[in-house]
């Protein structure tokens, strides 16, 4: 009986160092080196992972494109949002991910540092094609990390206001143009409120709005969430305070309350025609055809806020707060070689043109989008607003650190509190302000 | 042991052990595998800063279940996921039990109802949860359209918790309601008849007879359900939004574990909350397991 105890633990040990090696041994590609000099080798097949289904045809078509030049066959997969950052985290611990895929702002700073992104600086520079000052300045240095660049921005948002013509007509209001000015906002959507006796609202706004809503009112006065080096933040500086405090008055006298935006959701309201404007980012206009009386769906230019009280909009005072993507490839890819090439040509001039023109998104190559506005405007719902926002407005990019998701959902939550008594705006501000300084200085 | 341990084994036993050892290691193999391992690591993940990408932790003691202990969010967490417990376990097995007693006679349709009763087991928790969250919706939900209601089910702290609990409820009655017709259907007859002729009513043999051998059920089911309600998360994660503002009030221990591991990718901090969550479901088991002397009946 002895002798079997001894076996089975010698066994248990065994399986048990089993278990901790094969979990150990991530990493460490066993395919070529990385030399951008070398000869693709057109047997290769890359696996591609986006987790945007609506662009996933009109992504494939263009890596088609590469396969007809290379002979390297590209798959697109599409990986949803809620899953995609758990599958690739899982894969990137365990030494199996896509070769290419996409990167995001919250993210991007763990992977780079984490070592999981291919350095695709050597490829850049062989490339006499691609100069990294023809793409959105912040979002490069988004994706740079120690002067070495892992992504190349694939694309950039704008945003605009969304409204239902319908509830401006039967309310009497004019529709928002370029002449709005924030406080303007306010004094339609309040009237709106006000009008209707509480049945229909003027706008609707989430916590979780930051980027696409009050980011952009938060930047246009003057305010802002992380200070310029990404030590700090800001959340609790008079100037952020004093735009939130506007953002308060909206919500008191304008939004939608906070229980039905949250059960329901901003896009939820606004295609029952409950609330009359939104703000959103043009990569969501054309999922908006879908719905009854799309008909009545417009865009308008996001207001300005008037810094100098000229009574017109300067230069600096319309401001959209973009976010871009990027295309990264994995460090541990058996073909670094071929995923490069394909990072390449998904980011080149003719490919960023062709990615509007087949109306999968603004291009992350400056003025390589002017056709995207149209092809959406096709669709139904007239999106020229976006385009006149991305001529004339200023672009800031994604404030953002190394563990953004951490502080983001913090101040996402703890913000409903100053939604439903917005006379703790302050005080709710300089705690999430605390919560994120500490973030920070994790970092 | 009184037996006198062999010195040697024979080459039969010998032959005998290690195809026993072979037939056994598939299970074994699985259990370390994806258990045991699991465990021991997530246990020494919590006394580490865990790094990105499961490298580069480093140990720091006991500092995250210094920071978990003093944290407000995980008592108050704590106390939601003990809220929810005290909704579902207990009407949970009450309504199960009646219906299982309803259900053990000879009505029409007898099976139509066991199965009715049956399906929310059946049916995937995300898509119950999904389904309930429209029935709760403030504005354009059944509930409130039907009956004239204007009551924020889910958005409301004071009522929330009791609406995810009849969830709960409502998803567990009929796995609790097959178990209990099965211990029914163990109870003899002869005590029932014995019973009438010396003039029981229903009542009386329901209290008298069918809950005291049935207790044994009753054990089991209290017994995993309360686990089972301990480890709530997947009804809260689906129906309330993270900016309702009734979270606070019902988030629970598994879904704040959720946040900090995925979302915010503190995998030490993480671990620490299930550790102590297990030290806390070990400590009501072996309650429970004690008192089981006082109230089964084992026939």
């Amino acid at each position: 009986m002895k002798r079997i105890k001894q076996c089975l633990a010698l066994l248990l040990a065994v399986v048990m160092a089993f278990a901790l090696t094969a979990c150990g041994s991530a990493g460490g590609s066993d395919g070529d080196a990385a030399d951008p000099d070398a000869e693709l080798d057109t047997s290769a097949e890359l696996e591609v992972w986006v987790w945007d289904s609506d662009q996933q045809d009109g992504i494939q078509e263009i890596c088609d494109l590469f396969t007809e030049e290379t002979g390297i066959a590209v798959k697109v997969n599409v990986v949803t949002w809620d899953n995609y950052w758990t599958l690739l985290e899982a894969g990137a611990s365990g030494g199996d991910m896509a070769d290419v895929f996409w990167m995001h702002v919250q993210e991007a700073e763990k992977y780079m540092s984490g070592g999981i992104l291919l350095d695709l600086t050597p490829y850049i520079e062989a490339d006499e094609d691609i100069d990294m000052s023809n793409y959105y300045e912040g979002a490069v240095e988004t994706f740079t990390y120690e002067g070495a660049y892992y992504g190349i921005p694939k694309d950039h948002d704008i945003n605009v206001i969304l409204y239902n013509k319908a509830i401006f007509d039967e309310y009497g209001f004019d529709y928002p143009d370029e002449t709005w000015t924030w406080d303007t906002f306010y004094e339609v959507a309040s009237g709106i409120t006000e009008a209707s006796g509480g049945s229909v609202y003027g706008a609707a706004m989430n916590t979780t709005n930051d980027q696409d809503g009050w980011w952009n009112i938060v930047y246009a006065m003057g305010g802002s969430v992380i200070s310029e080096d990404g030590t700090a933040s800001t959340l609790d500086s008079d100037a952020t305070k004093a735009a939130m405090e506007f953002v308060g008055k909206l919500v008191d006298d304008a939004f939608a309350p906070q229980s039905l935006v949250s059960e329901n959701g901003t896009s939820g309201l606004f295609t029952n025609d409950l609330v009359a404007m939104i703000c959103q980012g043009n990569y969501t206009l054309a999922g908006f055809t879908d719905y009854d009386g799309s008909e009545n769906y417009a865009t308008a230019v996001l207001p300005y806020y008037d810094a100098n009280g000229n009574g017109q909009c300067d230069d600096g005072e319309r401001v959209t707060i973009y976010n871009s993507l990027a295309w990264s490839a994995s460090a541990s890819t058996a073909h670094p070689n071929e995923a490069a090439a394909l990072v390449l040509w998904l980011s080149s001039y003719e490919m960023q043109v062709k990615q509007a023109e087949l109306g999968v998104t603004l291009a992350g190559y400056v003025g390589a989008d002017s056709a995207y506005a149209d092809v959406i405007s096709a669709k139904g719902i007239d999106a020229s607003a976006v385009q006149v926002m991305n001529d004339t407005a200023t672009l800031i990019s994604y404030p953002h650190s190394r563990y953004t998701t951490t502080w983001q959902n913090y101040y996402r939550e703890k913000l409903v509190d100053a939604w439903l008594d917005t006379s703790l705006m302050s005080s709710v501000l300089d705690d999430c302000a605390a919560s994120m300084n500490e973030t920070l200085a994790t970092e | 042991m009184t037996r006198k341990i062999k010195k040697k084994m024979s080459r039969a036993e010998k032959n005998e052990a290690m195809w026993g050892l072979i037939f056994v290691a598939p299970t074994m193999i699985g259990l370390i595998v994806l258990n045991f391992y699991p465990i021991l690591y997530t246990i020494y993940q919590s006394f580490c800063k865990t790094g990105d990408f499961g490298r580069g932790n480093t140990f720091i003691g006991l500092t995250n279940y210094q920071s978990v202990l003093t944290s407000s969010e995980f008592w108050g967490s704590l106390l939601n996921t003990l809220k929810y417990a005290i909704i579902e376990v207990p009407f949970g097995i009450g309504i199960g039990l009646v219906l299982a007693v309803l259900l053990n006679r000879k009505i029409a349709f007898r099976g139509g109802y066991r199965t009715i009763f049956f399906l929310p087991m059946v049916a995937a928790p995300a898509a119950v949860a999904m389904v309930w969250k429209f029935l709760y919706n403030q504005q354009f939900g059944l509930l409130n359209n039907l009956f004239g209601l204007d009551v924020a089910w889910i958005s409301d702290p004071s009522t929330a918790w009791i609406s995810i609990g009849i969830i709960g409820v409502w998803s567990i009655v009929g796995y609790n309601m097959i178990l209990f017709l099965s211990g029914l259907q163990e109870i003899p007859h002869d005590y029932y008849e014995a019973a009438e002729i010396d003039g029981a009513s229903g009542i009386r043999q329901f209290f008298s007879i069918t809950v005291p051998l049935l207790s044994p059920t009753t054990f089991f089911i209290l017994q995993t359900r309360i686990i089972g309600a301990l480890q709530i998360f997947d009804l809260i994660y689906m129906v309330m939004d993270n900016t309702n503002q009734a979270l606070s009030s019902v988030q629970s221990v598994v879904y704040i574990f959720y946040k900090y591991t995925f979302t915010n990718g503190d995998r030490g901090y993480g671990a620490t909350i299930v550790v102590c969550m297990l030290v806390i479901i070990m400590a009501l088991t072996f309650l429970l397991q004690k008192s089981e002397k006082k109230w089964v009946f084992y026939g």
